[in-house]
């Protein structure tokens, strides 16, 4: 190899190691950016997010057994839940429809639970008649609590017909 | 091709359109001097540009006096859209108006962009003013989403509770998003404050920042579309 | 952007603004300000006499019997009575924000060309086929009144591709000159126009179709 051809490559050799310098820099600065919208976004998420709601307790009491009696499907507007005294015995549904969140309503003459806002109809276990609604009414948990009255966890889901509470 | 308007500098301004017309040279970014008789027959645009900024000034002009009286409470909120409606001296006139208006808003947006399609006035060089149409027209829907909320009504409530609900049928991060969106599990007072800021402070900003940048391209483009001509720049 | 007179791509142009006429900005302004003037005494007129509905304080016990969303998402909500939320709510408008954006970037929406014009046969069975699937896809659904300006739009292009090549001036040929994005867009509008009618005007409690008279 020639003295100038060595002289090229080391030339060369000095751009290539320059720009790796430059791409070094850029990748790190690219880096520390993706690494920063990151941080922030994370950051951001959990600032929209409250840590405490000040939001209605999930468990209810409503009311005593005596009061359901067979055979019926009750409304509790307030805790948004139906209560149905079926010939198994005791149970509860969430009364928000599961399509788009409005409320139910229990229809007596036709039997059947309806949404007011797309048209879905349920029976009273909570499957799905008609309509866009697509999964049937959420069973949620039920209990006779301490002092005779019945309880429900609006916040505990349970399986359709997986449980019923006897007297 | 410049032609000044305005009367030569140092001789006298002899009415107020020379005036403007001098002004006109702070605003050349914006207008041009000359425009074609046949870019601004009714049939080609209808106006419906110019109108959707006129009722975009309308939901400004009109919001901006409703905030005086609106707080974003509950159920502050609903008591004060009675105080507007019995209370306040022309308030429900107010409000009848930025309600109404943002009706036409939305039907003038829409209007616009089918006009601009129909006339093929989204060909090159004008493709990022469409698609910043097209961003301006999801920003008027959720401008009146989220001031759909505010009254706090039957309607408003179950409105944004149907609508907050498509939100969280998205797979895996639909219920985080609705969470986030709302401040809380249902329409509450979070939703509330957050619809609000959204209605009044990001959304109008966003779309003041659009509209700009909407005018500016149509002039850099060579002001409004005319059909089967190339597109001169003409000043 | 400045009026240099030597820029390239201004010499080589023919004569394009000489012989029309030409008005000043101003004018524009003047006309535009009537324009927004007129209809802004339109609304104020309109807000002078009818009021903005105001409902009950909302109630999170109680969904009214008909909760409907303003005119301009009516077309949505009847969009979820048919399908899941996740394909009425999120699916599909986004799959038309993602079809409006990139109109201007496909080449078939510039060049403007007559959608019949080549490969007539081939287009008409690939018409055939979408035709079929919405069909079956609408039916399977029950969404009738969605498939309305599908047909329509159907028939309408069946027209357009039999008059092919017509060179008299009517309505027959002014349909066969159009092209692709014309249809889809025009297909859009119907269906935005009919489903929105059909929310407002053919909805009553609980979704159920009603007679507006």
């Amino acid at each position: 190899m020639s003295e100038p051809e060595k002289k090229n490559l080391a030339a060369s050799n000095d751009e290539a190691s320059f720009l790796s310098r430059r791409q070094f820099f850029v990748k790190l600065g690219a880096g520390s950016l993706a690494i920063t919208g990151a941080g922030a976004t994370v950051f951001a998420v959990q600032y929209l997010s409250p840590n405490v709601l000040y939001e209605p307790s999930p468990i209810v009491g409503v009311g005593r057994p005596e009061h359901f009696p067979i055979d019926s499907v009750t409304l509790d507007p307030r805790a948004a839940i139906f209560v149905v005294h079926a010939q198994k015995g005791f149970y509860a549904m969430s009364s928000v429809c599961t399509h788009l969140g409005c409320l139910t309503v229990w229809r007596q003459d036709e039997g059947i639970i309806a949404c007011p806002c797309h048209g879905s109809t349920f029976r009273p276990d909570g499957k799905v008649i008609g309509g866009p609604a697509p999964r049937p009414l959420q069973w949620l948990k039920m209990w006779i609590g301490n002092d005779g009255n019945l309880m429900v966890d609006r916040s505990a889901n349970i399986a359709s017909e997986s449980e019923y509470v006897q007297l | 091709m410049q032609k000044s308007l305005a009367a030569p500098t140092g001789t006298a301004i002899r009415n107020p359109i020379q005036a403007l017309a001098r002004w006109r040279d702070e605003f050349k970014e914006i207008f041009s001097a000359r425009v074609r008789e046949r870019q601004l027959g009714f049939r080609y645009t209808w106006y419906l540009g110019a109108l959707t900024l006129g009722t975009f000034s309308i939901q400004l002009i009109t919001g901006l006096l409703l905030m005086l009286y609106y707080h974003p409470s509950i159920p502050q909120g609903y008591a004060d859209m009675k105080d507007l409606h019995f209370v306040v001296s022309s308030g429900v006139f107010l409000r009848n108006l930025h309600r109404w208006s943002a009706h036409a808003m939305v039907f003038l947006v829409f209007a616009h962009m089918a006009k601009v399609f129909y006339r093929g006035a989204y060909r090159p060089p004008r493709e990022l003013n469409w698609v910043v149409g097209v961003c301006l027209l999801l920003l008027t829907l959720l401008a009146s989403y989220t001031g759909y909320l505010l009254p706090w009504d039957q309607l408003s409530y179950w409105g944004t509770t149907v609508g907050s609900s498509i939100i969280s049928s998205t797979p895996f991060i639909g219920e985080k998003l609705r969470f986030i969106l709302l401040g809380g599990h249902t329409v509450n007072a979070n939703a509330l404050l957050r619809f609000y800021v959204l209605h009044v402070v990001i959304l109008p900003l966003a779309v003041i920042l659009l509209v700009a940048i909407h005018l500016w391209r149509l002039h850099k483009d060579g002001g409004m579309y005319v059909e089967h001509e190339k597109n001169v720049e003409k000043r | 952007m400045t009026s240099d007179p030597k820029a390239p791509h201004e010499i080589a142009l023919p004569q394009p603004i000489e012989e029309e006429k030409s008005i000043p900005y101003w004018e524009m302004l003047f006309r535009e300000t009537i324009a927004i003037e007129l209809l802004a005494s339109v609304l104020v007129w309109i807000a002078l006499w009818w009021n903005a509905p105001l409902e009950l304080l909302a109630d999170p016990q109680q969904t009214p019997k008909l909760a409907k969303a303003p005119w301009y998402f009516t077309g949505l909500q009847e969009l979820l009575h048919y399908f899941p939320p996740f394909v009425a709510g999120i699916i599909l408008p986004t799959l038309i924000v993602v079809a409006l954006v990139v109109v201007p970037f496909f080449n078939v929406n510039i060049k403007d060309e007559n959608l019949w014009v080549h490969h007539k046969s081939q287009r008409l069975a690939i018409l055939g086929i979408v035709l079929a699937a919405l069909t079956v896809l609408l039916i399977r659904f029950d969404a009738w009144d969605a498939l309305l300006p599908v047909w329509l739009i159907a028939i309408f292009m069946g027209i357009a591709a039999a008059n092919e090549g017509r060179r008299d001036r009517g309505f027959r040929r002014w349909l066969s000159s159009k092209p692709l994005s014309f249809w889809i867009m025009t297909w859009f509008l119907m269906e935005a126009v009919v489903l929105t009618s059909v929310g407002t005007f053919f909805r009553g409690p609980g979704w159920s179709w009603i007679w507006p008279w």
